[in-house]
């Protein structure tokens, strides 16, 4: 951890024109649930619809992705990295002060306006679970898509596909793979803090707490292990 | 000319050819637009992602034809095949809509095109014509293997017609869902000059919207507000225009077919206005 890296990436993720593009999510999110109660909508439909629907199999990965390509991908993009790679940091610390800033900022952007729309939907213990379970998420989107833009020069298209194919589509049919589905741990996370039988998944507990560290901290060590032996390149043609 | 003025004249001459003029520079920039999307003419990394994402269309194709071969059945109709496929059709267009703009912006090389004898207008045109190509022929031609696979096992000339009739069918589906993909994508992609966060704004808008969908028919439980719900996302509103032209879709548009209709030529022509107007206002 690297305090001066932390707040350089910090300034470069949220100081322009772009961050607003996280905006609208967590808005439409809370301006949904609003909808959905002022008329009436029954409570396990919120839950199912909205809360796991849009909050945490769209807007959390999303977001995630977002950011967590973002602290790391948009300097190797544009070739800046350079600069953080010749100051004499170990490449963990600065993969760990990457990885803190994304995962504050993913989780500070889904959680709160989880938290406010679980609260409305179910009371608080609903939100305060479904917060939780999305700053653990967030944690574990942000070190699988840091090390994503690591490994590949495209992170965002390879990061889209593990969202909206492997987790949107194949585990949504297939149930064996949902063991290996960032989301899936979110929802159980959530279903098990606040107790709800609104919303549930067939991943035990036990199961998704062990994969989540494995997957934060394989994409931790990954992260590290290529920026290490890390080529500066071109844009891809 | 006098003798000591004289240097080397190493034959310069003007150009005193034909000229090819405007249309031949916009045909070429769809052309190029075209190969882009697919990744031809470009190293193996940029046909990765293309590629897969046929690869997963031609797949359903492919499964669709083998069950029909082998028990008759038609698991999946021309007409339903892009309503199937349109969340990997949206991956494409996160793949191709920034390779086709972002760059261009990313790499300052419009003014080298807007040099050239074609309008800012044709440019913004010809890459939107390249890109609805590309995206219509990634669900036309798993339609047409569709066809081909079901007519050779089809009865006689009749049948092969009433595949046939079905396939053109599907053809039009393909072509509302790629009007509105490819016009909508390409606004998205065109406004951000860095092809990681134009692909993300592009899912962004395309899923963000799916759930609004799902609420307002819940809360309408099928009323006037279920029936128009399938407007507000990109994904449901071409399936709302099938029920309109077809009624073979599982979407209630109840009496507001025409209302679909419009607001996808309104949402079309919208978007590709404001794509010519961005360029108009484009900073070079």
């Amino acid at each position: 951890m690297n305090m001066t890296i932390a707040w350089i990436t910090a300034r470069g993720l949220l100081g322009r024109r772009r961050s607003w593009l996280l905006l609208p999510m967590p808005v439409i999110l809370i301006g949904l649930t609003a909808v959905g109660i002022a008329f009436d909508a029954p409570t396990i439909d919120l839950a199912d619809g909205v809360l796991v629907g849009l909050g945490v199999a769209t807007v959390l990965p999303l977001v995630s992705l977002i950011v967590g390509t973002g602290v790391l991908g948009s300097e190797i993009d544009d070739g800046t990295v350079v600069h953080i790679l010749t100051k004499p940091i170990p490449r963990s610390r600065i993969i760990l002060a990457k990885l803190a800033v994304a995962s504050v900022v993913s989780a500070v952007a889904t959680g709160v306006p989880m938290f406010v729309a679980g609260t409305m939907v179910d009371g608080t213990r609903l939100g305060l679970g479904l917060a939780l379970a999305c700053v653990a998420g967030a944690i574990a989107y942000s070190a699988l898509f840091l090390a994503l833009s690591v490994v590949t020069r495209r992170p965002v298209l390879v990061g889209l596909l593990y969202v909206v194919i492997w987790e949107g589509l194949v585990s949504n049919l297939v149930a064996g793979t949902r063991t290996i589905s960032v989301q899936h741990y979110v929802i159980q996370f959530a279903a098990e803090l606040s107790g709800t039988t609104l919303f549930g998944t067939t991943v035990s507990t036990g199961v998704a707490a062990v994969m989540a560290v494995l997957i934060t901290a394989v994409g931790t060590w990954l992260a590290t292990q290529r920026l290490r032996s890390f080529s500066v390149a071109g844009e891809t043609s | 000319m006098s003798e000591q003025s004289v240097i080397h004249d190493i034959g310069y001459q003007r150009y005193t050819g034909p000229r090819l003029g405007r249309g031949y520079a916009a045909r070429s920039l769809f052309e190029h637009g075209l190969r882009v999307a697919f990744g031809l003419g470009r190293s193996a990394k940029a046909k990765i992602f293309p590629w897969i994402v046929i690869g997963l269309v031609m797949a359903l194709a492919v499964v669709v034809v083998a069950v029909k071969a082998q028990s008759g059945e038609m698991i999946l109709t021309y007409q339903e095949l892009p309503g199937a496929a349109s969340v990997v059709v949206m991956v494409f267009l996160a793949v191709v809509a920034p390779e086709l703009v972002s760059r261009d912006l990313r790499n300052q090389t419009l003014p080298l095109y807007f040099s050239r004898p074609i309008r800012r207008s044709d440019y913004a045109l010809a890459k939107l014509a390249a890109m609805a190509t590309a995206v219509w022929l990634l669900m036309a031609a798993p339609q047409a293997v569709m066809f081909l696979g079901s007519a050779f096992t089809a009865d006689g000339a009749s049948g092969v017609g009433a595949e046939a009739r079905g396939m053109l069918g599907g053809w039009v589906v393909a072509t509302c869902y790629t009007l509105v993909f490819s016009s909508l994508a390409l606004l998205i992609a065109s406004i951000a000059s860095r092809r990681a966060f134009a692909a993300g704004a592009i899912v962004v808008v395309f899923m963000v919207t799916t759930p609004v969908v799902a609420l307002m028919d819940e809360l309408g439980k099928g009323g006037t507000a279920s029936q128009i719900a399938a407007l507000f996302s990109p994904l449901t509103l071409p399936e709302g225009v099938r029920e309109w032209l077809y009624g073979t879709s599982s979407t209630d548009v109840g009496p507001f077919g025409p209302v679909y209709g419009l607001v996808m030529l309104l949402l079309v022509a919208g978007c590709a206005s404001l794509l010519v107007l961005r360029y108009r206002k484009v900073s070079l």
